[in-house]
C-alpha cells in the first residue's frame, strides 16, 4: 500500500530538466532568449499553414464571437424571465418571450456546432498540407540523409508529430479563442463595477506569470524529449520487426525485449514529468483564483464594513471572479495540449529544414535525349572524410560501350555506380554525360535516361505487373509482359497464383530473393532507357536461370550504355571495356584482350582462374 | 476494452488516490460560497473585522489545501497513465516478440508500429483526462440534480428526464465514433505503410524518378486519413451542441412548469430559481463533453487495436503443451522425411516429399534454379515455419518436440538479404550471442574473413553502422552477419546464399574455416566449385528432391546437375569469381 503511493514520488529527475536548471545560469541567457524565439517561429510557421484557410477561419471567429455573445445572453434572457414574468400571469407575452429563449438556445447550438466542424476541416486540411509537404521533402533531401536516419524515428514524426498537431488544432484552437475572447469581456465588466477590486483580483496576475513561465519553461524541453524517445522507440521498433526472421532465428528476442524496455522507460520517464508538470498548470490557476477568491472576501468585507463597497458588490464581483476563472481554467487545460503540439510541430519542420539535395540551380539543364557518351576525369570520393572511396578514376565510355566493373567486394564499384546517379556528389573531378557536367544536368532529367537494377531489388508491396511497370508507367500490358519474358520471369510469375496480378506482400513471402531480381530486370529492361546499370543484378540467381536471361541482357544492352558490375566471364570477356577497381583505385583498363596482354591483375586473375578449372 | 482495463488494476491503489485527490478540491471549490456567505452574514453584516479576516484566513487556507491536493494528484495520474502505457507498451512488444513467424507475417509491419506507439498514446492520454477530469462531470451532474430534485421534487423531475436522453446520446456517438476513429486508425496504418515503403526503397524511387507517383500516391492515402479524421471529429463535434440543447429544453420546461407551480402556489420564486441554477451549472459541466467523447472514442478504438493483437493466437506450434524436450542439440544429424511444406498465404506447396539425411559434421550443398524451394528447406530446419506432412528429426528427435528455443540456440543463421542493426560493428557481431568477450567477437570476425577490413576502419569495430550499415559494401555487410553466426558456435550453421558476394579465395577461406568448427552446415549457392567439396549435394527442382549425392554422384546421375555444371564451367558460362 505504502509502495504503491509513494511509488509517483520516485521517478528520476528527467535530463530535460537539468538542462533546465543550466539554462537559468546567466551564461546561457542567450540560449533561453534563442528557445523563446524557436517557438515563435513554430508558432508562426503553424500560422503560415493556417492562413491558407484564412477566409473559413475569420469565419469560425466570427462564429466564436457570436457563440459567446448567445451564450452571455442566456442567462441575461433568464434573469429577465425571473424578475418579469416567473411571477407574472403568464399569457401570450410569457410565450412568446419563451420561444424567444428557445430561438437563442437553438441558434446558440447551431452556432457551435458550425464553428466546431468548420474547424475540424480546416485542422484536418492543415494536417493533410503538413504531411504531404514533409513527404514531398523527404524525396528532395540527399541520400546521405537517409542514411544517418532510422526510418522509424522519420516515420514517427510522420505520425506521432503531426498527430499532436491534429488534436490541438482540432480541439483547443476554438476553446482558445472563445477564453481570450470571455477573458477580456468579464475583465471590462469588472473594471467597471468596481476598479479596486480587479486590481485586487489581479493582484495573483504576477505569481500567475512566474508559476507559467517555471512551469512551461521545463514542460516545452520536456515535451520535446518525450516526442524525442518516442522517436527512438519508433525507429527501434522498426528495426526489430522489420528484422523479425533474424530476431526469431537466434532466439534474441528476450535481448531486443530487453533494449525495447530501455527505450519504454525512457518514454515513462520523460512522459511523466512533461505529464506531470503541465498538469501543475490547472492546479495553479485554480489555486490562484481561489487565493484571489479570499482576497476580494477579506478586503471587499473590511471595506463593506467601512461603508466603502455594498455587499452586492462584493457578491456581484465573487461572482464574476468565478466566470474569470473558467476562460483561464480553459485555456490552462488547453495549454498542455499546445505544448506537445508545438514540440510535435518542431520535430516536423526540423526535417523540413533539412537542406535538399544541392538543389539543382535555374541554370541546370533538362536532357531532351541522351546518346550516352559517359566520362570520368580524375573522380575522386570519400563518404567521410579522411577515407577516400574513389581515388582519381578517369574513364570514358562511348555511346552504345559496355563497361563491366570488377574488383574485389569493398573496391569502390557501387560507389562509382552512385556517382553517376548522382546519389553522391564527387568531391573532385568531373563526371560528364554527352559532354555535359552532370552537375548542370538536373538530377530527375539525369536519372530518367537511366535504369538500374540495384543490389538489393526492393519490390513494393503491390501486384507483379505493378511492379514490373514502375519502369515504365505508361507501359501496356503486352509490354510489360514482353519485358518480363526477356527478364526469363514469365514462366514463373504464370504458374504463381493470380499470375501477373499477384499481390506482393511487404515482406516479399512466397516469391524468392532470385525471382525479385527477375522482377527487377523485367523493370528495367522495360524502362527501356540510353544507360543501363547493373549492380550485381544477378547475384542470386541460379546460373542456368541466368544463361537463359543473358540474351535478353545481351539485347537489352546493345545500342545502349552499360555499366555492369558482374563475375560472369562471359560478360565481362565481352564487355568494351573492363575497370578492374581495387581499393578505389582504377588498377586497370582495356578490353579483355587488351589487359591480357597487359599481364597485370586482371591477367593473372584469369588465369589462374582458368588453372582452377 | 475489458483488458485495458485489467492493466488499470496494478495502478488502483495510485488512481484511487488521483480521484480522492480530485475530490478534495472539488469539495473545496464547493465549500467556498458557504465561506463567503458567512463572510458576510457573520462579519460583514455584524461589523465584525476579525470574523471577516478570520474566514479570510480560513479560505486562504482551504485554496492552498486545494492546490497541494492538486499538486499532488497531478503526480498521481500522471504516474498511472505513464505506468499504464508502459505496461500495455511492453505486454504488446512482448507478444508480438512471440508470435510466430507465420502469424507476425499476417500484420503489416507499419500497423503494429502504429499500434504499438500512437495507439498506445491515445488510451495512455485519455486515462490522464480521464483521473482529471472525466469524472468531474458526471459528479456535478448528478450532483445538481440531487439538488434540484430536493429543492423540489416535481421541477426536478423535469431536469431528471433529461439524463436518459443526455445517456443514450453519449452512448451512441461513443460506439459510433469508437468505430470510425477505428478506421482513422487503419488509414493511418496505410500512411504510415508508404511512409515505411517509400523510406526503404528511397534509392529505387530516386533513380526511376517516381517522386510525383510517390507523392500522389501518399497524397491520396492521407487524403482518405484527412476525410476519416473528419468524419469521426464530426460527429464527436455534434455531441456538445445537441446536449446543450437537451438541457436547454430543460430549462424552458423548467421555467414553464415552474410559473403554473408558482402561479397555483406548489413552488416558490426561489425553488424555481434555484433549479435553473443547478440546470445551468449542469450545462456548464457538458460544455466540456465533446473533447471528452471524441478522447474517449479515439482510445476506445485504439484500445480494440491493441486488444486485437494481444488477443492474437500466438500461433505456437501444435504439440506445444506437450512436454518438451530438455537439453540442447548436440551433435547436428538432421533427417527430413517425405516432407511437404506450402506457405499459409499460398496455395501451392513449395515443397513436396522431401527426405534425405544428414549426419553430423556433414556439410550440404543444396543447389536449385530461382524459386526451387531452397530458401523455404532451410526456414524449416529454422523452425521459422513448420511443415504439413512428414517429419523432420533434429539429432533423431521429432523437431515438433524440440523447444524451439533450444533449436534456435544451436543453429546460427546467415540470411540472404543482410539485416543489420543500428549500432557499432562490435554490437552487430556481438549480438548474436550473450556474454562473449571482445577476443571472442574478433576470433569470429576473422573466422569471417571480416576482421581486416574492420581493422582498417578509422573506428575499427567501434564503427557505426548507420541504418542498414549504409557504408558498407554489400560483401562486407554479409560478411557481419556471417561473424554474427559464427559467434554462436552454433552445432548447425545455415548460410542462405550468402557467400555469393566474396570472391573464391575468401570464400575458399572461409569454409575451412567452418570446417574446423566441425558444424553441420547448409550452403545455398549458386556455385558448382562450392558443391564440390560437399558431402551431400541436394539438387532442387520446383520444390522436389530430384537428386541427392556427392559431386561424382550427381554428376554421373543427374542431367540438370550437369547442366548447371556446364553453365559454370563450359565454354558458355565461366566466372571469375576472384574477380569479385
Amino acid at each position: 500500500m505504502w509502495k504503491a503511493l509513494s511509488e509517483p514520488f520516485r521517478y528520476r529527475k528527467s535530463t530535460a530538466a537539468v538542462q533546465v536548471v543550466d539554462a537559468q545560469n546567466p551564461q546561457n541567457v542567450n540560449r533561453k532568449k534563442q528557445k523563446a524565439k524557436d517557438w515563435q517561429a513554430t508558432l508562426k510557421r503553424i500560422w503560415h499553414y493556417l492562413a491558407h484557410h484564412k477566409g473559413r477561419l475569420s469565419l469560425v471567429l466570427f462564429m466564436v464571437m457570436l457563440s459567446s455573445v448567445l451564450t452571455l445572453l442566456g442567462p441575461y434572457l433568464i434573469g429577465r424571465a425571473i424578475d418579469q414574468y416567473l411571477e407574472g400571469p403568464g399569457g401570450s407575452p410569457w410565450l412568446l418571450f419563451l420561444a424567444g429563449l428557445a430561438a437563442v438556445y437553438v441558434f446558440s447550438s447551431l452556432v457551435s456546432w458550425l464553428q466546431n466542424i468548420w474547424m475540424i476541416a480546416i485542422a484536418q486540411e492543415t494536417v493533410y498540407r503538413m504531411r504531404v509537404d514533409l513527404f514531398g521533402h523527404l524525396h528532395k533531401l540527399p541520400i546521405p540523409f537517409f542514411a544517418k536516419r532510422q526510418r522509424g524515428e522519420l516515420m514517427s514524426r510522420m505520425t506521432n508529430d503531426i498527430d499532436n498537431v491534429s488534436s490541438t488544432l482540432n480541439s483547443s484552437a476554438i476553446q482558445v479563442f472563445s477564453s481570450v475572447l470571455i477573458l477580456v469581456g468579464t475583465v471590462v465588466v469588472m473594471l467597471l463595477l468596481s476598479p479596486l477590486l480587479t486590481l485586487l483580483t489581479f493582484l495573483v496576475v504576477p505569481l500567475m506569470v512566474i508559476g507559467m513561465k517555471w512551469i512551461t519553461r521545463r514542460t516545452g524541453v520536456l515535451f520535446k524529449e518525450r516526442q524525442r524517445n518516442m522517436g527512438e522507440l519508433n525507429g527501434f521498433i522498426e528495426e526489430t520487426l522489420s528484422g523479425q526472421r533474424i530476431i526469431k532465428a537466434f532466439s534474441q528476442e528476450e535481448r531486443v525485449i530487453g533494449t525495447f524496455r530501455e527505450h519504454n522507460a525512457r518514454i515513462k520517464q520523460s512522459g511523466f514529468w512533461a505529464q506531470t508538470i503541465s498538469g501543475f498548470i490547472p492546479k495553479l490557476m485554480n489555486g490562484l483564483n481561489n487565493l484571489s477568491f479570499a482576497i476580494i472576501a477579506g478586503v471587499g468585507g473590511i471595506l463593506a464594513i467601512r461603508g466603502a463597497i455594498t455587499v452586492g458588490v462584493i457578491v456581484v464581483f465573487v461572482e464574476y471572479a468565478r466566470q474569470f476563472t473558467r476562460p483561464i481554467n480553459d485555456l490552462a487545460n488547453q495549454w498542455n495540449t499546445l505544448l506537445s503540439a508545438i514540440a510535435g510541430a518542431e520535430r516536423v519542420f526540423e526535417i523540413l529544414d533539412e537542406e535538399e539535395e544541392a538543389i539543382d540551380e535555374g541554370a541546370a539543364r533538362e536532357l531532351e535525349s541522351l546518346q550516352g557518351a559517359v566520362s570520368f576525369s580524375h573522380v575522386s570520393f570519400s563518404y567521410n572524410k579522411g577515407e577516400e572511396t574513389l581515388q582519381d578514376i578517369s574513364f570514358e565510355a562511348s555511346p552504345g560501350e559496355t563497361i563491366a566493373i570488377i574488383g574485389p567486394t569493398g573496391a569502390g564499384k557501387t560507389s562509382l555506380i552512385q556517382l553517376l546517379s548522382r546519389f553522391y556528389e564527387a568531391d573532385s573531378g568531373s563526371i560528364t554525360v554527352d559532354g555535359h557536367e552532370i552537375t548542370t544536368i538536373r538530377r530527375e532529367s539525369l536519372r530518367s535516361h537511366m535504369a538500374f537494377v540495384l543490389q538489393d531489388s526492393f519490390l513494393f508491396e503491390g501486384t507483379i505487373r505493378d511492379n514490373i511497370r514502375y519502369g515504365k508507367l505508361e507501359a501496356t500490358d503486352e509490354q510489360v509482359e514482353e519485358a518480363a519474358k526477356l527478364a526469363n520471369a514469365h514462366s514463373f510469375i504464370v504458374r504463381l497464383e493470380g499470375g501477373y496480378d499477384k499481390i506482393l506482400q511487404g515482406d516479399g513471402s512466397g516469391i524468392s530473393q532470385g525471382q525479385k531480381q527477375l522482377l527487377a530486370i523485367a523493370r528495367a529492361i522495360l524502362a527501356d532507357p540510353a544507360i543501363l546499370v547493373l549492380d550485381e543484378a544477378t547475384s542470386s540467381i541460379d546460373t542456368v536461370t541466368e544463361i537463359k536471361i543473358q540474351e535478353g541482357l545481351q539485347r537489352l544492352m546493345e545500342g545502349r550504355t552499360s555499366f555492369v558490375i558482374a563475375h560472369r566471364l562471359n560478360t565481362i570477356r565481352r564487355a568494351d571495356q573492363i575497370l578492374v577497381l581495387q581499393e578505389g583505385r582504377l588498377l586497370e583498363k582495356g578490353s579483355h584482350e587488351q589487359l591480357l596482354e597487359r599481364r597485370g591483375l586482371y591477367s593473372n586473375l584469369y588465369q589462374g582462374r582458368m588453372q582452377l578449372q | 476494452m475489458k483488458q485495458i482495463f485489467l492493466f488499470i488494476k496494478t495502478y488502483r491503489v495510485a488512481a484511487i488516490m488521483a480521484i480522492f485527490l480530485m475530490l478534495v478540491e472539488l469539495t473545496v471549490e464547493l465549500i467556498q460560497p458557504l465561506i463567503i456567505s458567512k463572510i458576510i452574514d457573520d462579519g460583514i453584516a455584524r461589523d465584525s473585522t476579525e470574523v471577516v479576516l478570520l474566514w479570510s484566513g480560513v479560505l486562504i487556507a482551504a485554496s492552498l489545501f486545494a492546490f497541494a491536493a492538486g499538486i499532488v494528484s497531478s503526480f498521481y495520474a500522471a504516474h498511472v497513465s505513464q505506468s499504464l502505457g508502459y505496461d500495455i507498451r511492453e505486454k504488446l512488444y512482448g507478444k508480438v516478440q512471440a508470435f510466430s513467424y507465420a502469424v507476425f507475417n499476417r500484420f503489416a509491419t507499419s500497423s503494429l508500429i502504429t499500434r504499438l506507439t500512437n495507439d498506445i498514446t491515445q488510451i495512455q492520454e485519455t486515462t490522464f483526462m480521464g483521473l482529471r477530469f472525466m469524472l468531474r462531470v458526471p459528479l456535478v451532474v448528478i450532483g445538481s440534480l440531487i439538488m434540484a430534485l430536493v429543492v423540489h421534487a416535481g421541477l426536478g423531475f423535469l431536469l431528471l428526464l433529461t439524463v436518459p436522453a443526455l445517456f443514450f446520446v453519449i452512448i451512441w456517438i461513443v460506439k459510433k465514433a469508437a468505430i470510425l476513429f477505428h478506421k482513422v486508425q487503419q488509414k493511418l496504418d496505410a500512411v504510415n505503410g508508404v511512409m515505411l515503403e517509400n523510406l526503404s526503397g528511397m534509392r529505387l524511387i530516386r533513380v526511376f524518378v517516381r517522386r510525383k507517383q510517390e507523392a500522389t500516391r501518399f497524397a491520396h492515402h492521407s487524403g482518405e486519413l484527412m476525410q476519416s479524421s473528419t468524419s469521426a471529429l464530426r460527429l464527436t463535434e455534434i455531441t456538445q451542441p445537441f446536449i446543450v440543447l437537451i438541457m436547454n429544453a430543460g430549462i424552458i420546461a423548467v421555467l414553464w412548469f415552474g410559473q403554473i407551480e408558482i402561479h397555483v402556489g406548489s413552488a416558490t420564486t426561489g425553488e424555481v430559481v434555484a433549479i435553473v441554477n443547478y440546470s445551468l451549472r449542469t450545462a456548464g459541466a457538458l460544455s466540456a463533453l465533446s473533447m471528452l467523447v471524441s478522447a474517449f472514442s479515439r482510445a476506445r478504438a485504439s484500445a480494440q487495436r491493441v486488444s486485437e493483437a494481444l488477443m492474437t493466437d500466438s500461433g505456437v506450434l501444435e504439440g506445444e503443451g506437450a512436454p518438451k524436450a530438455s537439453g540442447s542439440i548436440e551433435q547436428g544429424s538432421v533427417q527430413f522425411e517425405k516432407v511437404t511444406f506450402q506457405y499459409p498465404t499460398i496455395h501451392t506447396p513449395v515443397l513436396e516429399n522431401i527426405s534425405f539425411q544428414v549426419n553430423p559434421g556433414e556439410m550440404v550443398a543444396i543447389l536449385g534454379a530461382t524459386g526451387s524451394g531452397k530458401s523455404s528447406l532451410m526456414q524449416l530446419i529454422l523452425r521459422l515455419y513448420e511443415e504439413d506432412e512428414g517429419v523432420i528429426r533434429i539429432d533423431g528427435r521429432n523437431a515438433r518436440d524440440w523447444d524451439t528455443r533450444h533449436i534456435h540456440d544451436s543453429i546460427g543463421y546467415v540470411p540472404q538479404e543482410v539485416l543489420l542493426f543500428t549500432g557499432t560493428i562490435r554490437d552487430n557481431i556481438e549480438w548474436g550471442s550473450v556474454d562473449v568477450s571482445f577476443d571472442q567477437i574478433v576470433e569470429a570476425a576473422k573466422l569471417a574473413q571480416i576482421h581486416d577490413t574492420i581493422m582498417q576502419l578509422p573506428n575499427g569495430y567501434d564503427t557505426m553502422l548507420g541504418q542498414r550499415g549504409i557504408n558498407l559494401s554489400g560483401g562486407q555487410k554479409q560478411r557481419i552477419s556471417i561473424a554474427r553466426a559464427l559467434i554462436r558456435k552454433p552445432v548447425i550453421l545455415l548460410l542462405d546464399d550468402s557467400t555469393s558476394a566474396l570472391d573464391v579465395q575468401t570464400e575458399a577461406a572461409l569454409l575451412q574455416g567452418i570446417n574446423s568448427m566441425a558444424c553441420t552446415t547448409f550452403l545455398i549457392t549458386q556455385k558448382i566449385s562450392s558443391t564440390m567439396n560437399a558431402d551431400l549435394i541436394l539438387l532442387l527442382d520446383e520444390g522436389r528432391l530430384i537428386g541427392q549425392g556427392n559431386h561424382a554422384q550427381l554428376m554421373e546421375a543427374s542431367t540438370l546437375y550437369r547442366r548447371i555444371y556446364e553453365s559454370q564451367f563450359g565454354e558458355e558460362g565461366s566466372h571469375v569469381e576472384s574477380f569479385k
